[in-house]
């Protein structure tokens, strides 16, 4: 498998430079950390839940070393576990640590409020969640100095304006711009889960949800903190529920592992389906509803299960994964880039789908080659209506003009006779009226005047005129057609009706016409003895040929009362 | 033979029925003021010679026969028009019944006798 849009080299699979050292580093630290803390009359569930959290992050950190395009959340979970613990230096009494504690003590909250604003690809949703991390930092750093600088507490080591109201005032400060940053993560956070669609929604809802469910307890703790500046048991449970956040990271990746799973069934999927398309049991099992699938013909060219040319698009917003067998392309998946982040996913597909693929790629190209024969068979009657026109018209421009010029000639000539003379010119007249009006006959047959200028409705009652039997015309069309469609019905109905006079005994017929929802209906049906068209042949054939090269129908009914009825449907728009 | 009174201005685009159709005219006692080839040569014809009767081809090089007979139609005063074509009046259905037109001849049975049916 090949990918345009992202590929996927084993050699940046090394985020955290060396994360073996990452583990011990969080539970060493992590243990120190929370002796000490124990040891200093910090609660055991307080400890519990900030060495969890720690650990939480970084353990999630690791779990995700496979998936590339995720580099940048790994190092912020990584970096959020260890900041959550560096704040928990204020449970040391020496003075330099309690003072580093201080001054970060908001600062893991603020990576999160990144972590969660740029997942997945490290790059902020938008200007508004930009905005809301750099405010996110802005109160956890310029907080925290501010914290450090007016604190009274004798493990102070910066303080230079130790003032209680000062201490306070800072502290509700910056509780209320926290407040504030939460406040918008959520309605940003809301947008996203609401606006996302198909593999994009399925590879974030987890953490994104995991983040809305744990941090309005947090905004509740920073509002208490904004109005009282108490702590309380309410923070140490908030904290507890940001666990949600790498819970839905790792939550995240166990789906797409079960969905892998899922795409190794999908062979038997396949061999089992019935008439749901490949390219339908393929968006199902990738869970891309968006996904196109186009076969590239051994000619280069891409086309759909249809067999109509598609476009592999090379545009933002889409990726394209290159699908082979027998290490030769077969297909291109055109999907939702956040496939990408499950490249396990797609190569499961990859490896399950390649014989069906091939086999489907085959099919593709028949059909498209079929579609060409199509289009090339409604070509050629277009051509072949085109030349019939404009051999219709140099008989009625070229002969026939000169044939009726020496025809009136001859009336002249014998107007000035006598006798057998004169008889001779008015049987020579005669004859030649005779031929001008076969040639004109013939004309007529070839391309009829009639049809091209007024339409079929007035052709089918000129036709109607014409036949030696009673013909009756029912309905009518309206509008003009396409020129071959309507060229195709009026054959028909000639057609069939010279039959009737010299095969079906009858005493009339009838002609039915109408044009409903893009179809032209052309019936025929005559009340003789039902043996004129036991089977389409003959003319018929030919014309079958005419109007299933514009896609359309011919059939022969033959009531068993007596009777046949002639029947052609033409897809047609007016 | 038909009064001499009657004026024909003939309009087709083939000068060899122009010629045969001069002649046969010509013969039966009618008055030819002229020829013209073309839509816009035979309504200037009209409005320059007056004559009491057109004989207006259907298919002309600028125009069709059937927009030239309903425009010298259109008052009531023009003069009479009568259509030929080489093709039979049935292949151009109720237009001929429409524009105007006092009749239609085929070219192939144009004579003396079936024109002065068309005018009777």
């Amino acid at each position: 498998m090949s990918s345009r849009a992202a590929p996927v080299p084993q050699a940046q699979v090394s985020v955290l430079r060396d994360p073996v050292l990452v583990l011990p580093l969080a539970v060493g630290a992590g243990l120190a950390v929370g002796w000490e803390g124990l040891h200093n009359g910090i609660s055991g569930g307080r400890v519990a839940v900030d060495l969890s959290l720690c650990w939480g992050f970084v353990a999630a950190s690791l779990v995700a070393l496979q998936r590339s395009r995720w580099r940048r959340p790994r190092l912020l979970l990584a970096v959020a576990g260890l900041a959550l613990l560096a704040a928990d230096l204020e449970w040391f009494n020496a003075p330099g640590l309690w003072t580093l504690g201080l001054a970060l003590e908001w600062v893991w909250l603020a990576v999160i409020v990144q972590l969660v604003l740029t997942f997945p690809d490290g790059r902020p949703w938008s200007w508004l969640a930009n905005a809301t991390i750099v405010a996110g930092y802005l109160a956890a750093a310029v907080g925290g100095l501010a914290s450090v600088l007016v604190s009274v507490d004798h493990r102070d080591a910066l303080s230079i304006l130790a003032s209680q109201s000062a201490t306070d005032t800072v502290a509700r400060a910056r509780a209320g711009l926290g407040f504030a940053v939460l406040l918008s993560t959520l309605a940003l956070i809301g947008w996203r889960l609401v606006s996302l669609r198909g593999a994009t929604w399925r590879a974030q809802a987890p953490l994104l949800v995991g983040a809305a469910l744990a941090l309005p307890l947090m905004a509740v703790t920073l509002a208490q903190l904004t109005l009282t500046n108490q702590d309380s048991a309410v923070n140490t449970i908030a904290r507890a529920l940001t666990g949600l956040i790498p819970l839905g990271f790792l939550a995240g990746i166990a789906w797409s592992r079960l969905r892998r799973t899922q795409a190794n069934d999908l062979v038997v999927d396949l061999r089992s389906s019935g008439e749901v398309t490949l390219r339908d049991r393929l968006a199902r099992t990738l869970g891309d509803p968006t996904l196109e699938l186009a076969y590239r013909l051994s000619d280069g060219r891409y086309v759909d299960e249809s067999g109509a040319a598609a476009v592999v698009p090379d545009r933002p917003g889409r990726a394209v994964t290159m699908l082979t067998a027998r290490d030769e392309i077969v297909a291109a998946l055109v999907h939702d880039p956040a496939l990408l982040d499950e490249p396990g996913l797609v190569e499961s597909v990859r490896a399950t789908a390649g014989l069906v693929l091939e086999n489907e790629r085959l099919a593709a190209e028949v059909r498209a080659q079929l579609a060409q024969v199509r289009a090339s068979r409604a070509r050629l009657v277009v051509a072949t209506d085109e030349e019939r026109r404009r051999i219709e018209r140099d008989l009625h421009d070229g002969a026939q003009q000169r044939l009726v010029a020496v025809c009136v000639a001859l009336g002249t000539a014998a107007g000035r006779a006598q006798g057998p003379t004169r008889q001779a010119f008015l049987s020579a007249q005669d004859d030649l009226e005779q031929a001008i009006a076969e040639l004109r006959q013939l004309a007529r047959g070839i391309h009829p005047t009639l049809l091209r200028e007024e339409g079929l409705d007035a052709a089918l009652d000129g036709l109607a005129g014409r036949t030696p039997v009673p013909v009756r015309v029912e309905g009518s069309i309206g509008v003009r057609l396409a020129p071959a469609v309507e060229l195709a019905a009026y054959f028909v109905a000639c057609e069939a009706l010279t039959n009737v006079v010299k095969h079906a005994h009858a005493n009339a017929a009838t002609v039915h016409v109408a044009h409903v929802g893009g179809v032209l209906s052309l019936s025929v049906t005559d009340d003789g003895d039902g043996g004129a068209h036991s089977a389409i042949g003959g003319g018929l054939a030919g014309l079958r040929d005419r109007v299933e090269a514009l896609d359309g129908t011919l059939r022969a009914e033959n009531d068993p009362a007596g009777g046949t009825t002639i029947c052609a449907e033409i897809p047609c728009a007016s | 033979m038909r009064s001499l009174s009657v004026r024909v201005l003939i309009v087709d685009d083939h000068p060899e029925f122009r010629a045969a159709t001069r002649e046969l005219l010509e013969d039966a006692g009618y008055l030819v003021t002229g020829e013209a080839a073309g839509a816009l040569a035979a309504v200037a014809a009209v409005a320059a010679q007056a004559p009491d009767v057109v004989l207006l081809d259907v298919q002309l090089p600028d125009g069709n026969g059937f927009e030239v007979a309903a425009q010298l139609s259109r008052d009531g005063a023009g003069p009479v028009v009568v259509l030929v074509s080489s093709r039979d009046a049935e292949d151009y259905g109720r237009r001929v019944a429409r524009c105007g037109a006092r009749g239609f001849v085929s070219k192939s049975r144009l004579t003396a006798a079936t024109l002065a049916s068309v005018l009777r």
